[in-house]
């Protein structure tokens, strides 16, 4: 037998091993570096073989064909690059907040669900759509997840896509605002932070363009010192009754400030706010990702969490509903997520190189990001469970009083006093963590407490968590500006087909009325948030995980034609399996979001208890909104799903043409290169 | 030392550093105020999605 087989028998025994120690432990508190081992075994195997099978069988990856990279090459978008830099370039795009707060709110069902989601969910799911995808891409020129769906399945699969696409840009953005509001609220310090991030970036800004033009390493390590110097200076106005005040605001304040802020950011020149912020954002996710990984390697943590915990029966409090669908959709990028497939159609099939090295990058960079989603779980479910639950439940469902909601979660099973909480808020430089939903404060408090145990101690646990808040509400916002911007040149894309000056980036009036529209949007699902008595997320974030979820579920329809145009048909399950999986998990989920029969969960079985109750109007309303959004979700995904088969069927009858609109095969000049 | 030359370059695709200086080849202008200017008004209309 040879070294390699017996090599790779081992890492596969060494993580089945992890694995049944990380599932089969009960009542004993396991070492969250078994989680790690056991992601990083499946990952080595699923890289090395199920890949590897996916490249050679299904695709027939091809080193003899000129990518769009070097048949295009113009400087400008269509570059050759390294494959490792295209591999870090694609991490950073695809690498937000998703695979930190998704499983975070997941370990409500206790540490084993989410992880096993995650793992399978990436290896056979998530890697399996950003490859293929960024291969169908690279084979057509670089075209777009919207223009593929459309040129391949038809007229009805552009328009899902594209109307997929703005859906979730909406959601998304609402939700990724709300989670900043309920980071921020009634702290003086994480507020102060956040808001001097904003003048760090304008002077970013103005110090790249007119002082220093295009050292953005230098600029993004002088604005990474401003940032750490804000951090430092909150602990000061968080002390001085005087200037805290001012940064002491209500969620209703925050949000408008962030709508306020949303639209600025998509309305001013780039090179102001928005490109500052997003390398200053990208120099700390980098840094801070790779800090948390070194901290859990040295620290092994103990994870506290059970394995699996009273609430997988649906009764949990941070968000309604059973383990299953909900951990499923409740996790998305740290599994599968379907805003990868705009990345992987986007920016990075115009670097690729050689087609051989897509294998890497689409596959490769997803298995990092799951992995970043493993680091989340372990940061969640190293705490205590009496305070990650104390953490994360609204004030509508474990009280209002630290008494009261110390007592309800202590009845839950999980015991924890409000002198406790008290203690560690003031350890964290906090006034109060009861009701701090949103999944953010629960994991800036999980990696506190990792980074405190190895360096400073609780001396410095207030600036670790400051810190950790910082980089997760700053990547935020850099979504938030970034997703508003997409979302602006979609919209002008699209009403530039009804009027020309509409669809012209650089005219104000129609730069503004965009902005603005799309600012609206998610500015009113954020506002029902923050109005929400049960916090907003359990309602946000399961819309937000079925958007997302769906709009993987048109990724893989396009995948899954494309495969059987190819003829490949006998390989179909590599998509068709994760489309049906999601399909049935998301449909299902829409389904008791829209109809089930408890108030908690159902959208339309709250408003109808509040309509008895004389509720709110408005409240009322937006449960009936967020029923009809997730209905309209799920009709398109059907639709899409119905025209796919129909073309499926088609081929495999012989009824319809299979041909793809693969751009023709041209020799590399690499071809002499290994690869 | 072909680490270190890989992360530096990582960093220079991802912090633009890269497209900068294609953008400088391709144009053949020096590194100042305007050739920035121009670079990051051709930046501006490609649309960067950051995922989630």
């Amino acid at each position: 037998m040879k070294f390699s087989s017996v090599l790779w028998i081992a890492v596969a025994v060494f993580g089945a091993f992890a694995l049944a120690t990380v599932a089969l432990h009960r009542g004993e508190q396991v070492d969250a570096l078994w989680l790690v081992t056991a992601a990083v075994c499946s990952y080595a195997v699923g890289y090395r073989f199920y890949s590897k099978f996916i490249a050679t069988r299904v695709l027939a990856l091809d080193p003899q064909r000129a990518t769009p990279a070097e048949r295009l090459e113009n400087g400008r978008d269509f570059v050759p690059t390294n494959k490792w830099v295209v591999f870090g370039h694609h991490f950073a795009a695809i690498a937000g907040p998703g695979p930190l707060v998704g499983p975070v709110l997941a370990a409500q069902f206790g540490y084993l669900p989410g992880t096993l989601w995650i793992l399978v969910g990436a290896v056979f799911g998530g890697c399996v759509q950003d490859f293929v995808i960024l291969l169908f891409s690279v084979r057509r020129d670089g075209k777009s997840l919207t223009e593929m769906a459309k040129e391949e399945i038809g007229r009805v699969g552009g328009f899902v896509a594209y109307a997929s696409v703005i859906s979730i840009l909406v959601i998304l953005l609402a939700v990724c605002a709300l989670i900043v509001v309920n980071a921020l609220k009634q702290s003086p310090w994480g507020t102060f932070t956040i808001a001097m991030t904003i003048p760090i970036a304008f002077l970013m800004g103005i110090y790249l363009r007119r002082i220093r033009p295009g050292r953005v390493l230098e600029t993004s390590i002088i604005g990474f010192g401003l940032v750490l110097l804000a951090i430092w200076g909150g602990q000061w106005v968080s002390q001085t009754p005087a200037v805290a005040s001012y940064f002491t605001m209500t969620a209703p304040a925050l949000a408008i400030a962030i709508i306020i802020y949303g639209f600025a950011a998509s309305a001013l020149p780039v090179w102001l706010l928005l490109a500052p912020r997003d390398y200053l954002s990208t120099f700390v996710k980098l840094g801070t990702i790779g800090l948390l990984a070194i901290g859990i390697l040295f620290m092994h943590p103990t994870l506290h969490m059970p394995a699996l915990t009273r609430f997988t029966d649906g009764t949990g409090p941070v968000f309604a509903g059973k383990l299953f669908p909900f951990a499923f959709i409740t996790i998305a990028c740290g599994a599968i997520s379907g805003f990868h497939s705009l990345i992987s159609s986007g920016t990075t099939p115009k670097l690729i190189r050689r087609e051989t090295e897509i294998r890497l990058v689409g596959y490769g960079a997803m298995l990092c990001e799951s992995l970043v989603a493993i680091m989340a779980t372990i940061a969640a479910c190293v705490l205590d469970p009496g305070t990650y639950f104390a953490i994360n439940s609204p004030a509508g469902i474990a009280g209002q009083l630290p008494e009261k909601a110390a007592a309800t979660i202590t009845g839950w099973g999980f015991p924890v006093t409000a002198g406790s909480m008290h203690a560690l808020a003031q350890n964290v430089g906090e006034l109060t963590l009861f009701n701090r939903t949103g999944g953010a404060p629960a994991f800036a408090v999980g990696m506190a407490h990792i980074f405190s145990n190895s360096l400073g101690g609780e001396a410095v646990m207030a600036l670790w968590y400051h810190f950790a808040l910082m980089f997760e509400a700053l990547f935020i916002l850099t979504v938030l500006d970034a997703g508003t911007r997409v979302g602006r040149f979609m919209l002008q894309d699209a009403l530039g087909h009804a009027w020309k000056p509409l669809g012209r980036t650089s005219w104000y009036p129609s730069v503004f009325a965009t902005s603005g529209l799309i600012v609206a949007l998610w500015g009113y699902f954020l506002w029902q948030g923050v109005r929400d008595p049960l916090g907003g997320i359990n309602s946000l974030w399961p819309l937000f995980g079925i958007a997302n979820q769906l709009l993987a579920a048109v990724a893989l329809c396009v995948a899954t034609t494309i495969i059987i145009k190819m003829h490949r048909a006998k390989y179909a399950l590599v998509t068709l399996g994760p489309l049906s999986w999601l399909v049935t998990v998301t449909f299902i989920a829409s389904w008791h979001k829209i109809l089930d029969p408890d108030p908690r969960l159902g959208f339309l079985a709250q408003a109808r208890q509040l309509a008895a109750t004389g509720g709110n109007a408005r409240l009322i309303f937006n449960n009936r909104l967020d029923a009809v959004v997730a209905g309209l979700l799920v009709v398109m995904v059907a639709l899409i799903l119905l025209e796919s088969a129909r073309q499926w069927i088609g081929i495999l009858r012989g009824s319809r043409m299979s041909a793809t609109k693969e751009t023709p095969f041209v020799l590399t000049q690499f071809a002499e290169e290994r690869g | 030392m072909r680490l270190f030359r890989l992360i530096r370059a990582v960093l220079r695709e991802i912090f633009d550093e890269a497209a900068y200086e294609r953008f400088r080849n391709r144009t053949g202008v020096e590194a100042e105020r305007d050739s920035y200017s121009q670079f990051l008004r051709e930046r501006e209309q490609i649309k960067n999605v950051k995922c989630c």
